[in-house]
């Protein structure tokens, strides 16, 4: 599997690039130390003997260093030279070798140990006497370095364990996430071989990976609601249309066979009629999808809902009127400003004005009004009509949902599905109450934010 | 009186009838197949009216009107289509064109909507007088006055509106979306007689009292007002 290979070499090239720089860090570190070390323990040395001539002479210094040869771990190098560079005293064969000429103080240097042919590094520290001697004190930095040598060698070896171990992770965390995502995919293969019913299951962690099928799953929840929605839809779209289509069918035939121009004339009206009825479903369900596909929101800017309210209630004043009922419209104590679609709003509105006249009429007036309410605009068309059962007020909203066939010709039954998708494309939703007696449809738009554009 | 219409429509059948129907009323119809040939002979800005399908093989409606609107042909244009939605009746009428007329649609409306912007063309021609007569009626646009027969009529603001807009297409049918259209500023199909309604108030107003009656209605079609 190759993207385990990669997740592995990939952990094992982070625990390569940690390692390395840690571990520099030490040897740095310890390196460091070691040379400020022997810096200290030469220094010392030269100072003691240094006190050691001050306050006995040459005879106690000469003492002194022949004690320190005496007594010293080999790797103690002193000497007492005359101004000529012959030793006086000490384990050197001769004056330290250093770039350019021995100077006062620490330096670091090639000396030669008494009876021994090969030199060796040194760190020391000369000092001159009044009558032109060099003491010479110091110590070979040999030791210091194959404790170093031992140090690189670990470090080495760390370095190989941790990128083993690396790599070794790196397959463990590979090899699990491949099991979760390897999971996911399998459920995702099988919901595309079309068993949309199947969900990703949850370990119950709540982790990364659970939080990805749990958002997977709300895809498919919603996927499936689209398309059981899709699917009753063209169900009763078809099944809608079948009885305008046929009476047009059979209208069409008759005037077809018939001789007599008057019958043709009458039945041709009826054709004409049958197929703008037909027509006007076709629109309003397409207008419905594309409410609910949010294509219009390009076409949102911000107006006065009240005015609106005020305008439309205008408008249809004379056809409740005319239908034997009154329409009042409450004018709203605030300004009702909306960032939305002011024509699909209007269409919204004269819908359920339009529902209350047909089917709320000559039982008690109806009210239209508009308010502001804490961060949303309520818009309310009451009537004291029959009203919707509860029970039935979700069918209600559905597409072609209308409740009793038998009562009007027009309409058929789109009007709050309509209202419905406007109110989803504008975030809000609406909501049938009871009027007692009477429906009373509300419809709550979000005023205080622009709906995101998608 | 004939004119010169530009039809850009690539579906022969509805070609064919509506260029016989224009035809009928003594207009001179010139066709186009395709969107590219529909704007080639659009720009010599000959043609009185253009009628423009929005779905057209080669280059479609919106770009056709935007390409002449760019190219500063401002020969009227009424788009035809089949795309029903308030959003696209809006996009169609944002993008140039002076009219938008949804299909399938009566040749009625059709010619209504015809007639009414060939009459807006002339209307631009010449300076026209701001009162308005229609017969024995009377109105005065800046002071929103309406007389029959020197009898002044009382009318709501939105009853005025209506009736200037009769007036300004007097003798010419126009439709009930027409009407909700202009007047009203709704691009939306309502499923009641609303239009009917609030027209036949007007006619009331206008009518009662009075012998001759002024505001028609034209079966199948709309209303006209006429002398």
């Amino acid at each position: 599997m190759p993207t385990t290979l990669r997740i592995a070499l990939l952990a094992g090239a982070l625990a390569l690039v940690s390692n390395l720089a840690v571990l520099g860090f030490i040897q740095w570190r310890t390196h460091d130390e070691a040379v400020s070390a022997q810096r200290r323990l030469v220094v010392e040395q030269g100072a003691v003997l240094s006190d050691i001539y001050r306050t006995g002479g040459m005879r106690a210094l000469a003492d002194g260093v022949e004690d320190s040869v005496t007594y010293g771990d080999p790797q103690t190098a002193v000497g007492l030279f005359d101004p000529a560079g012959r030793e006086v005293v000490g384990n050197l064969a001769a004056m330290p070798r250093t770039r350019g000429p021995v100077r006062e103080g620490y330096q670091n240097a090639l000396i030669r140990f008494a009876k021994q042919p090969a030199p060796h590094e040194a760190a020391i520290v000369a000092h001159r006497l009044p009558r032109g001697e060099w003491l010479i004190s110091g110590r070979t930095v040999g030791n210091g370095l194959a404790l170093r040598d031992t140090l690189e060698r670990s470090l080495l070896i760390a370095l190989l364990v941790a990128i083993i171990l690396g790599l070794l992770c790196g397959l463990i965390l590979a090899q699990y996430v491949g099991r979760r995502v390897g999971a996911i995919v399998a459920v995702t293969d099988r919901i595309t071989a079309r068993d949309l019913t199947r969900r990703i299951p949850a370990s119950g962690g709540g982790d990364a990976f659970d939080r990805l099928g749990h958002r997977i799953n709300e895809m498919l929840d919603r996927i499936s609601a689209l398309m059981e929605e899709l699917r009753m839809v063209t169900d009763s779209l078809a099944h809608d249309l079948r009885s305008p289509v046929s009476r047009l069918q059979s209208a069409a035939h008759a005037a077809a066979e018939t001789s007599d121009l008057a019958e043709r004339d009458q039945q041709l009206t009826s054709v004409v009629r049958q197929a703008d009825s037909l027509m006007r479903m076709l629109t309003v369900a397409l207008e419905i999808s594309r409410s609910e596909a949010l294509t219009s929101r390009s076409q949102f800017a911000w107006f006065d809902v009240g005015e609106l309210g005020a305008e439309l209630s205008e408008m249809y004043e004379p056809v409740a009127e005319e239908a034997g009922t009154a329409l009042r419209f409450e004018r709203p104590r605030d300004p009702t400003q909306l960032f939305g679609h002011r024509q699909l709003i209007a269409q919204a509105i004269s819908n359920l004005v339009e529902n209350a006249i047909r089917y709320g009429g000559r039982d008690g007036e109806i009210t239209v009004s508009v308010a502001q309410q804490v961060r949303q605009l309520a818009i309310t068309v009451a009537d004291h009509g029959p009203g919707i059962p509860e029970e039935r007020r979700a069918e209600a909203l559905r597409r072609f949902g209308r409740l009793d066939s038998s009562r009007s010709e027009e309409g058929a039954g789109l009007g709050l599905a309509l209202v419905s998708a406007i109110a989803h494309l504008h975030d809000g939703a609406l909501t049938l109450m009871d009027n007692g007696p009477g429906l009373r449809a509300v419809l709550l738009l979000p005023s205080t934010r622009r709906p995101e554009d998608t | 009186m004939g004119r010169k219409i530009l039809l850009v429509e690539d579906d022969r059948e509805t070609a064919t009838y509506l260029s016989n129907g224009l035809g009928q009323e003594g207009h001179s119809v010139e066709q186009a197949t395709n969107g590219q040939d529909g704007l080639f002979r659009a720009t010599d800005g000959s043609f009185d009216l253009i009628i423009l399908d929005r779905m057209l093989p080669v280059l479609d409606g919106i770009s056709v009107l935007k390409a002449l609107r760019a190219a500063k042909v401002e020969t009227p244009v009424l788009v035809l289509s089949a795309l029903a939605s308030v959003g696209d009746r809006i996009e169609g009428l944002e993008s140039g064109s002076d009219d938008y007329l949804v299909k399938p649609f009566s040749f009625a409306e059709l010619l209504a909507r015809v007639n009414a912007l060939l009459r807006r063309r002339e209307a631009r021609i010449d300076p026209a007088d701001h009162r308005l007569t229609v017969g024995d009626l009377e109105i005065d646009p800046l002071a929103r006055m309406v007389r029959r027969s020197g009898k002044k009529i009382d009318l709501k603001p939105r009853e005025y509106l209506l009736l200037e807009y009769f007036a300004r297409n007097e003798g010419r049918v126009v439709t009930r979306t027409m009407l909700l259209e202009q007047v009203w500023d709704y691009h939306f199909d309502p499923g009641t007689n609303v239009i009917d309604v609030h027209v036949s108030r007007l006619r009331r107003k206008l009518e009662d009292g009075f012998e001759k009656p002024l505001l028609h209605t034209v079966r199948g079609a709309g209303y006209m007002l006429a002398a």
